[in-house]
């Protein structure tokens, strides 16, 4: 039994592997979706968003990848549902080159069945280098940045960028975070031109964003696929987020009992040493 | 001449920057606008830097025969074929951009290559962080306990099973740690430390119940709410007050010429 008990400090880890695919696996293949309560700071960033007037332009701003894509992917999708229901418009940019045909791709599908059009409902402007430059810029004027949209359009020929000129015209900027890039959407746009900010973020980069949101520097920040999963309730959407809520469940629980048999295992093998 | 020139540079630059934050008018007010437009250009030149360095470094690899060899070759065809392929996309497309919903680039290779490779590359990170999970949350000391029991409960808190799947897990862990310090008084020979590890032991057994199946049952979210929201934001903050901090202090150092690392 001792034997036994020593082992379990030294499970091979092929086996957890096997258990974590299993534990991913299987619930993903049932599709089943939990009934979740939404989060206090999710909710928050809801009801900015519901209470935002019809015509309000908001900003999005692609910081991330196809690495982050299942956790800030479903918060694009149900962001973008949310905006194009409550007619706000909407342009998009971003800071991460390689994650901004994501957003380019869900921008023009929701929008399609939305029947927006292009240049009057949304716009997508692409990619800057220079991070905090470009930001900084932007609160200035749109133009010193992009002159045109991505396909060269000159700004001042898509009749929603004609109102545009600095970031008094965007009512919330919603910058979907899997770096250090909402820093710096705080720290120069909400500082310097009290831009409202609401950050979409990945579980891992979460709680960098907490100390913003107490200090109320951002309006609120979705966490994870948590978060996502709980704004996609919120909408009334059953996307992937809400898909991956019982697989999420499931692999937590598996981790925690390793983690009780791993110590097990610990503690048995201590205790034999003394 | 080498050595001053770049200080020169950083320090005229550094003042300048500094001076454009007090001093909001003409010539300093619209300094750091400029500085922001040259920012962005060299941002863009250092991509070239990027490249010239990657392909310089791999096909160094293939000339010297490396055992990585054949990976430098491929990374140097992928390199090659994604440009070219990205070239002709922007002179077909109307738009002149090879992410354009028409492009074959961005429908073939970004959807059906680079996105699989990068949500792969990332995914297998769950087998690691679960077997690194495993063998890193050892009860070793007071300390790696808290932390280990703080995991878990923010683990629980934040899936909708963990509700109600806390009470059974504080169940057995404060089960696990009485049968440990029971077991563990066993071995003690002086009466009063025996009695505080079976007294340790007792508490455990007789928080079971408040705590798991009583508190934790319906509260275990607003405790992990709380974990998030108190002791780890105040450990957060410390730390970017202190990297705040250091930021200022290596600035200084840069601007005057005593740190000059970024010259080699």
């Amino acid at each position: 039994m001792v034997n036994f008990l020593k082992k379990l400090a030294g499970i091979d880890r092929r086996i957890i592997y096997l258990a974590v695919f299993l534990a991913t696996a299987v619930p993903i293949l049932t599709k089943a979706i939990l009934k979740i309560e939404p989060l206090p700071e999710v909710r928050k960033a809801y009801e900015y968003i519901e209470s935002l007037p019809e015509g309000s332009i908001v900003m999005v701003s692609i910081d991330y990848d196809a690495a982050s894509m299942p956790e800030l992917q479903p918060m694009l999708e149900t962001f973008l549902h949310h905006s194009f229901r409550k007619n706000l418009k909407v342009i998009m940019l971003g800071h991460w080159a390689l994650g901004l045909p994501l957003g380019q791709q869900a921008l023009e599908e929701i929008a399609k069945k939305y029947n927006k059009k292009y240049g009057e409902d949304y716009v997508f402007l692409g990619y800057r280098p220079g991070v905090a430059a470009v930001i900084i810029n932007l609160g200035k004027e749109f133009r010193n940045v992009f002159s045109g949209d991505y396909a060269y359009t000159p700004l001042d020929s898509l009749p929603l960028m004609r109102k545009v000129r600095n970031y008094k015209e965007i009512k919330l900027l919603y910058g979907l975070e899997a770096g250090a890039v909402g820093d710096s959407w705080i720290q120069y746009g909400y500082a310097r031109y009290n831009l409202p900010i609401i950050l979409g973020t990945t579980a891992v980069m979460t709680p960098d964003y907490y100390p913003y949101m107490q200090a109320n520097q951002v309006i609120s920040v979705i966490g994870g696929l948590r978060g996502a999963a709980d704004y996609e309730t919120l909408v009334g959407i059953s996307g992937q987020a809400s898909i991956g809520m019982l697989p999420q469940s499931v692999i937590h629980l598996v981790i925690i009992a390793f983690i009780i048999i791993g110590n097990v295992g610990f503690l048995v093998l201590r205790r034999a040493k003394k | 001449m080498k050595k001053e020139v770049p200080l020169a540079i950083t320090f005229i630059s550094g003042l300048l920057l500094v001076l454009a934050l007090f001093i909001p008018h003409k010539p300093f007010g619209n300094l750091e606008e400029i500085f922001n437009d040259w920012f962005i250009i060299v941002s863009g030149f250092t991509l070239l830097l990027g490249i010239d360095s990657l392909l310089g470094y791999n096909f160094h690899k293939i000339k010297r025969k490396d055992k990585d060899a054949p990976f430098a070759l491929i990374l140097i065809l992928s390199f090659f074929i994604t440009l070219a392929w990205g070239i002709i996309e922007i002179l077909r497309t109307p738009e002149h951009n090879p992410f354009s919903p028409s492009s074959t680039f961005s429908l073939y290779f970004y959807n059906y290559i680079f996105i699989p490779l990068q949500s792969t590359m990332f995914a297998i990170l769950s087998f690691f962080i679960a077997s690194a999970a495993y063998r890193a949350f050892r009860a070793k000391e007071i300390n790696s306990a808290l932390l280990l029991v703080s995991a878990v409960l923010v683990m629980l808190g934040r899936v909708p099973l963990g509700q109600d799947a806390a009470p059974y897990v504080i169940s057995v862990i404060f089960l696990i740690f009485a049968v440990y310090f029971y077991a563990e008084s066993t071995g003690i020979t002086e009466t009063r430390t025996k009695l505080i590890y079976i007294l340790v032991a007792l508490i455990f057994v007789a928080l079971i119940y408040p705590l798991g199946w009583v508190y934790f049952k319906k509260h275990i979210p607003e405790f992990a709410d709380w974990l998030m929201n108190i002791p780890q934001m105040a450990g957060k903050r410390g730390i970017m007050i202190g990297i705040a901090l250091g930021g200022i202090a290596m600035s200084i150092r840069i601007i005057l010429g005593i740190e000059r690392t970024y010259m080699k």
